[in-house]
């Protein structure tokens, strides 16, 4: 059986910033569905684990958050993204992509590359 | 930044115990709602649908937990709650806090302000002078080890020749007659070089200081500088005061300037009033040739380290320096070298004389402290484990091991910091004291200490550490604790700590140890106003002059005393008149010499060395010191007689064997004196000195510019001398103050002042130390008897008395007692033999001191026993 992932707090925070670069103001619960839409139920994360990282965010100035209506009218608080957080995100995802491709050469580099 | 922000709202939020919960449920309760319609949607029927809601989303509790942790600062929380925790639990305990914190503040307070004494002496010897610390003295030194000064010339030398050192300061000490004819007083002052201020970094209160070219040539400008308090009390503050004349030894000169607030001079603990340029010393001091003669050394020098030098390099160059004017003045110079030294090791001076008794008092007060500590430990102990309940329940609810020696450690520290808070007020009250406290020697001795950054963070630090200690045994007791045997434990298992038993005896021990020296203190205190001087200080007046102003000579000198002498003898009130160059009892102690006499080979190295002192005719029958052989010295106008020595019975003893002393010849290093007479022993330096060797000369054969005059009534009213005195003093010479008038018992009291601020702090904390023991014993006596109720209703069940049950008790809790007692004895002890008495022991106070302490310590047993034996046993059966 396939182990799912842990998730690194760094990495959950970095994705709730791209949701909601991409979506838009958004609820908890639409944050932790998408999420999980989007990695394919690999993540191994409970969804209540999400609170305590936009809480932190928040307290970073890199979302905020206010009380709206949910799709069935009932009070429910979105999140967003402020300026901050947009620079914070795009400094971030060049972070992990510069790893990444780091990660990506060391694993199709051939023994004779390295010689 | 971010983190810094983050931070700051965590902060806020916990300060403000900022509760948004609401916040947070809303919030989970809709994630729920959603995602159970989600499920709903899905095809789940109700129950399932919400059944994996809730699984998904993880456990609610522990995620609360985290978001909150998120929200604040769970250390801070934490700390704020157990400091809130503490002070309800101080609050709850009164009586018991109320010791702790004063037996605290009083230990605190104590060794700060022995602290401020010694900091003010060590590291701020010089008041008012910012950078003190980038001064050095610069002492020429004698190959025999003496200190003697340097000589002007050779200062102007060193200016120039020592490079490491930036600048070059010389002074020395003289005192003043200040005022017109008749109405003279007499006040302490230095002579100084151009660059004493300057160099020193000192900006006037008023006026300016000296300009370079008013210290060049001898006698060129006849200025001075004032000193605050002397412009305050003697000109009562007026502006007007630059450019006022005052007459100085004779000489009209012109006030300059006013020295700043706080300063006092350049020589550590001594106050000086008036500054003058060194040039002036022909002027002022009657045609002195200190200015042109290499052999009169009579300034001291301190030097201004330059900016990266080093001490070192400035001890080179200095060194090189010396052995240059040693080649080059022999007959000056020949064998003086010279060393560099801080201040805190200076070689002379007043300093020296009180650092080592502080150091002892300080490290006796430092002992006392750690006793306060030690049964602050045994009361908390006591208290810990009334607790072990409390803190079971703690452990069983998941506080872990940090969570409990936190809170520990919480409550104790904020004991030890109100201690400290307390101790602090104490401190600055007894600086306070001791800065207003008059202190007059023959010297103008003052203290300028206050309680400044660093004595207060030498409180702290002592509050902090005494808070560790005390801490530690708790702490430690607690955290060992199983909880399960916490919970269940109930009176009748009763655990032996002996962790309490092991800190109550280093707890008398202690004590012991500080008590014992508070007796040996206080007894030699007491002592000092008991016993016998063996000479007769009742009826005697005594008063100084001092002919130095005037540059005399030795005829000059010898004939001013014998004139003094006679007009003195005439007054119808005087049994006896003399005078002497010393005065037994004084602060300063007598000097001594070293001698070879006629007829004493000396076996081992170095030299014979007697006390001596310098007396006109008459002198014994002032003191009433017996003559038991011999006579008294020849007439001071005597020509003919060979120069005189009288020597007291233990010269006799020590160097002679007891021999015949009359007519034999008495060799110092400067002249050779036969002994005409035997005095009987008298006390010179303290009361309760062992005999010491003593040998007068006469002031025909060694007259001295100074002088005590001793005088002794027929009316038993030596007071009211003193304007007779005057007056004789006044005819003979109207420019000459006399200074120092006292009685003889006045002279006693007055040397007895340092001692006598010890001995209040003595009187006051040994009983105080005593009640602490008892406390401490008490508490931890009657916490391990409750724990044995049972065990003793058993026992008196069976038969047992009361008496016996209260005897065992005393028993078990004595023995540790004794031990911890026996061995601070004898630590006290050893140190007594070694260090202070010398061989003698005060056998009254190493038996009396144990004897009172074990007493106290039986009955702080006896009490919490005798309530124990005395409860029913069918009740104690019951208990539980």
């Amino acid at each position: 059986m396939k182990q799912k992932a842990d998730v690194l707090q760094g990495t959950l925070a970095l994705m709730v910033l791209k949701t909601l670069d991409v979506l838009g103001p958004l609820h908890g619960y639409g944050i932790a569905r998408r999420i999980e839409q989007i990695s394919g139920d690999l993540l191994a994360v409970n969804q209540g684990t999400l609170y305590p990282v936009l809480l932190r965010l928040e307290q970073e100035g890199a979302i905020a958050s206010d009380w709206g209506a949910s799709e069935n009218n009932r009070k429910a608080r979105f999140y967003r993204l402020t300026r901050e957080g947009r620079k914070q995100l795009q400094a971030e995802t060049q972070d992990w992509q510069q790893t990444a491709a780091i990660i990506a050469r060391f694993f199709n580099a051939k023994a004779e590359d390295l010689s | 930044m971010r983190f810094l922000k983050r931070f700051l709202t965590r902060l806020f939020n916990s300060a403000s115990r900022r509760a948004n919960d609401e916040r947070l449920r809303e919030e989970i309760a809709e994630h729920i709602a959603l995602q159970t319609a989600e499920n709903l949607r899905a095809g789940l029927s109700p129950v399932e649908a919400r059944r994996q809601t809730m699984l998904k989303f993880g456990g609610v509790e522990a995620m609360k937990q985290d978001y909150r942790s998120e929200r604040g600062l769970p250390f801070v929380e934490n700390l704020l709650g157990d400091l809130r925790n503490a002070a309800r639990t101080i609050f709850r305990m009164p009586g018991l806090a109320a010791v702790i914190v004063l037996s605290l503040a009083i230990g605190i307070g104590v060794n700060t302000t022995v602290f401020s004494w010694i900091q003010t002496i060590l590291l701020q010897p010089l008041p008012g002078v910012s950078g003190a610390a980038n001064f050095l003295l610069v002492e020429p030194r004698m190959e025999i080890g003496a200190y003697p000064g340097a000589s002007w010339l050779e200062y102007r030398a060193l200016q120039t020749q020592v490079p490491a050192l930036r600048e070059v300061v010389a002074f020395q000490m003289v005192p003043f007659n200040v005022g017109e004819k008749g109405q003279t007083e007499r006040t302490f002052g230095q002579l100084v070089s151009g660059n004493y201020f300057s160099a020193l970094g000192l900006k006037p209160a008023l006026g300016r200081f000296f300009r370079p070219e008013e210290a060049q040539r001898p006698g060129t400008e006849p200025v001075i500088v004032v000193s605050y308090d002397y412009w305050q009390t003697r000109f009562r503050g007026e502006p007007g005061v630059v450019g006022q004349k005052v007459r100085v030894n004779e000489r009209d000169l012109v006030i300059i300037g006013v020295a700043p607030r706080e300063f006092q001079g350049t020589i550590p603990l001594l106050k000086f009033e008036l500054w003058a340029p060194a040039t002036m010393a022909p002027a002022l001091l009657g045609g002195t040739r200190d200015l042109e003669d290499r052999s009169v050394r009579a300034f001291s020098l301190i030097g201004l380290l330059r900016p990266g030098a080093t001490r070192e390099e400035a001890q080179a160059e200095f060194t090189t320096a010396m052995a240059q004017l040693a080649r080059d003045y022999p007959e000056a110079s020949a064998g003086i070298g010279g060393e560099v030294l801080e201040f805190w090791k200076a070689p002379r001076g007043p300093q020296r004389l009180l650092i080592s008794g502080l150091a002892i008092l300080q490290g006796v007060m430092l002992l006392l402290l750690l006793a306060v500590c030690g049964n602050t430990a045994n009361l908390m102990l006591a208290r810990g484990s009334t607790r072990q309940r409390e803190m079971a329940v703690r452990v069983a609810l998941g506080a872990g091991r940090w969570r409990i020696i936190s809170l520990v450690l919480s409550e104790n520290m904020l004991l030890a910091l109100l201690g400290t808070s307390l101790g602090a007020a104490l401190a600055v009250w007894g600086t306070t004291a001791l800065r207003m406290a008059p202190m007059i020697a023959a010297f103008p001795i003052r203290f300028q200490t206050r309680v400044d950054a660093l004595t207060l963070a030498f409180a702290i630090a002592l509050g902090i550490a005494c808070g560790l200690i005390f801490s530690a045994a708790p702490a430690l007791y607690l955290i060992r604790l199983d909880p399960q045997d916490g919970l269940r434990s109930t009176s009748n298992t009763p655990p032996r700590s002996r962790a309490r038993k092991v800190l109550m005896g280093v707890e008398v021990g202690l004590a012991m140890v500080v008590l014992i020296a508070a007796a040996l203190f206080l007894d030699s205190f007491r002592s000092a106003r008991q016993t016998d001087p063996k000479f007769q200080p009742e009826g005697v007046l005594l008063a100084a002059y001092d002919l130095s102003g005037r540059n005399p000579d030795d005829s000059s000198e010898r004939e001013f005393a014998a004139r003094l002498l006679e007009r003195l003898r005439s007054l119808p009130d005087v049994e006896a008149a003399a005078i002497a160059t010393n005065v037994p009892l004084d602060l300063h102690g007598i000097p001594a010499r070293s001698f070879t006499v006629q007829g004493r080979v000396r076996t081992e190295a170095g030299q014979d060395r007697a006390i001596s002192n310098t007396v006109t005719p008459g002198y014994f029958k002032v003191m009433a010191i017996p003559l038991i052989e011999g006579n008294d010295f020849a007439e001071m106008r005597d020509k003919a007689a060979p120069p005189q020595a009288i020597v007291n019975e233990e010269f006799v003893r020590r160097y002679l064997n007891g021999a015949e002393a009359i007519g034999r010849q008495i060799k110092t290093r400067t002249a050779s004196f036969t002994i005409i007479g035997v005095a009987r022993d008298s006390v010179y330096d303290a009361f309760g000195e062992s005999p010491q060797p003593a040998f007068y000369f006469s002031y025909r054969d060694l007259p001295a510019m100074q002088g005590e005059i001793h005088l002794r009534t027929r009316s038993g009213n030596e007071t009211a001398l003193t304007s007779e005195v005057r007056a004789v003093l006044r005819d003979l010479d109207p420019m000459l103050p006399l200074y120092d008038v006292r009685t003889f018992s006045q002279h006693i009291e007055r040397n007895l002042y340092l001692r006598r601020i010890p001995a209040r702090m003595f009187v006051v904390l040994g009983p105080l130390l005593l009640g602490l023991a008892a406390i401490g014993i008490y508490a931890v006596v009657s916490y391990a008897v409750a724990r044995r109720t049972r065990e003793i209703g058993v026992r008196l069940t069976f038969g047992a008395t009361s008496g016996r049950v209260v005897l065992q008790i005393i028993r078990e809790n004595l023995g540790v007692i004794t031990w911890g007692a026996a061995i601070g004895w004898a630590v006290a002890f050893v140190i007594s033999i070694h260090a202070i008495t010398k061989g003698v022991v005060n056998l009254p106070v190493f038996i009396g001191v144990p004897a009172i302490l074990l007493g106290v310590a039986t009955l702080a047993c006896w009490i919490p026993a005798r309530r124990a034996s005395r409860i029913d046993p069918m009740a104690a059966l019951r208990h539980e």
